[in-house]
């Protein structure tokens, strides 16, 4: 009985408070503590080098790739601003991670990636500055990866290009909200129960919103793709000669 | 587009010199987030929406619109830790039997999480500060002084334009897709969104390469130069910054025993 009063309770609080899940998935400012922050920082660091280096790369062999770069993270970012229709009626936002990874690779996504989210925080208060190291580690270094490698993965295994972009855009959801959950379990573990007890309640909590959204974000990915390949074919292929070098 | 941005642009102090705010920003944000102490969280959190609502002049509406929007991560954040698991039912202030374990508020994980609350609402104050007074150009202007690569900031600077481009692009074919019941129902949303998002795409790259060649056609070598504008630094100003920061660093340290 007390469970189900704990699960109404609970399915109330997120149906009040939880008009923008996708958003919510940032860890506000200041909720990690200063030495978290700092250690996220620190991780996310080197990909940022790496990833800026890769572009300087490119740029210096191609300098309309800064233009580009410019134009995917705006699209990213306007993306992120958009609203996906929910079967529950509510709505949600997709994070654009899995298509961005997939069109032009993990490395740039992470340059991108903070920028938009120092974006978000700035223009759109969402998210925050002492934990951008924290949310680029999960949504511009972890998802994208885990992205951009199930997709890749997939098509070398022979799965139809649909499914290999549902997994990898949905996958990169999942990790991105299990590497936050993480993130905030290792913050904040359990007096008793510590990290383990602490990262099923985070689990736990942001389960009934994220699931759905990996899921829609999934199928509105393949939809995108489909219509990219269909109506675009040539930018696509200009756009491979980018992601290997990139 | 976006009313923060609107109001960093139209804003009292927008003619204070970027670093002193942005300084203050940091440096109170820093001071919140590390020392931790209720007193010190509720007093930035005072400061900080005093210099927004008063000093910047900001609509108080907006402002507490603005506070209460992250409210729902930082709800489900502090019911996360404010409930603590345990086989044993003890010292629980309040709590319940779930799945074979007690579930329960203590003492402790309360203070904790009111601690927390006003923790992350003074720091989301700092940051509403430096958003809500300062435009992203002259952010961007403080982050060359600092020395942030040139190629990152030429990067910032190019999505922050062109953000506003491709959002005028998207609310066009949304409102096309909708007048012509794009978004009637869910399956017609999932495929009216998508072709949204891949036509944006691809006026995102075709913009790309307009841009590139008007650019090249005006003698383009891979630089941005722009103009920075003038201010003015104020020592009034950064005495005032000064003795608010230290008094919220010695009434941190004081409470906690350190001074």
């Amino acid at each position: 009985m007390s469970r189900k009063i704990y699960f109404m309770v609970l399915t109330l609080l997120v149906l009040t408070f939880y008009p923008n899940p996708a958003y919510a998935m940032h860890i506000m400012e200041g909720f990690l503590p200063l030495p978290w922050a700092i250690f996220w920082a620190v991780i996310t660091l080197p990909f940022l080098i790496y990833g800026l280096k890769s572009i300087k790369d490119t740029v210096e062999e191609n300098p309309g790739f800064k233009m580009l770069l410019a134009f995917a993270g705006a699209f990213a970012f306007v993306l992120s601003a958009l609203k996906i229709p929910s079967v529950t009626g509510s709505s949600s936002h997709p994070t654009g991670v899995g298509l961005g990874a997939i069109l032009f690779g993990p490395t740039v996504m992470t340059v991108i990636g903070v920028i938009i989210l120092l974006f978000q925080a700035l223009l759109l208060a969402h998210g925050g500055i002492t934990t951008l190291g924290a949310n680029t580690f999960s949504m511009a270094v972890v998802g994208p990866l885990v992205s951009y490698g199930i997709y890749k993965g997939a098509q070398k295994a022979g799965l139809p290009r649909g499914l290999a972009v549902f997994f990898g855009a949905a996958l990169g959801d999942l990790a991105t909200y299990v590497t936050t959950s993480i993130q905030l379990a290792a913050a904040y573990p359990d007096p008793t129960g510590g990290i383990a007890a602490s990262l099923t309640k985070f689990v736990g909590v942001f389960a009934l919103t994220q699931v759905p959204l990996a899921v829609s974000e999934g199928l509105l990915t393949v939809v995108a793709v489909n219509f990219l390949v269909s109506h675009n074919k040539s930018d696509l292929l200009a756009l491979s000669v980018i992601k290997r070098e990139g | 587009m976006f009313k923060i941005d609107h109001f960093a642009y139209t804003n009292r102090l927008k003619a204070v010199h970027p670093a002193e705010k942005f300084g203050f920003a940091m440096i109170t944000l820093s001071l919140c987030v590390g020392l931790n102490s209720l007193p010190v969280s509720v007093a930035t959190l005072t400061i900080m929406s005093f210099a927004v609502v008063v000093l910047a002049g900001t609509p108080w509406r907006f402002y507490v619109k603005l506070l209460t929007l992250p409210l729902g991560f930082l709800l489900m954040g502090i019911v996360a830790v404010v409930f603590s698991v345990s086989s044993v039912a003890a010292g629980y202030l309040w709590g319940f039997h779930l799945a074979g374990v007690y579930v329960g508020v203590t003492e402790d994980s309360l203070y904790f999480a009111v601690q927390l609350f006003f923790k992350v609402l003074g720091a989301v104050s700092c940051l509403y500060f430096l958003a809500l007074t300062t435009p992203l150009t002259d952010i961007l202007q403080v982050l060359r002084k600092l020395r942030v690569p040139p190629l990152f900031l030429e990067l910032m600077m190019l999505i922050y334009r062109f953000i506003f481009v491709l959002l005028e692009t998207a609310g066009r074919i949304h409102l096309s897709q909708s007048s012509r019941w794009g978004y009637a129902t869910i399956t017609a949303s999932y495929r009216s969104l998508a072709g949204l998002i891949a036509n944006l795409f691809a006026r995102a790259y075709w913009r790309s390469q307009v841009s590139f060649h008007a650019l090249l056609s005006r003698g383009y070598t891979g630089r941005l130069e722009v103009l920075e504008s003038d201010y003015r630094l104020s020592w009034k100003n950064i005495t005032v910054i000064t003795a608010v920061d230290m008094l919220l660093a010695v009434f941190g340290l004081y409470g906690r025993g350190i001074i």
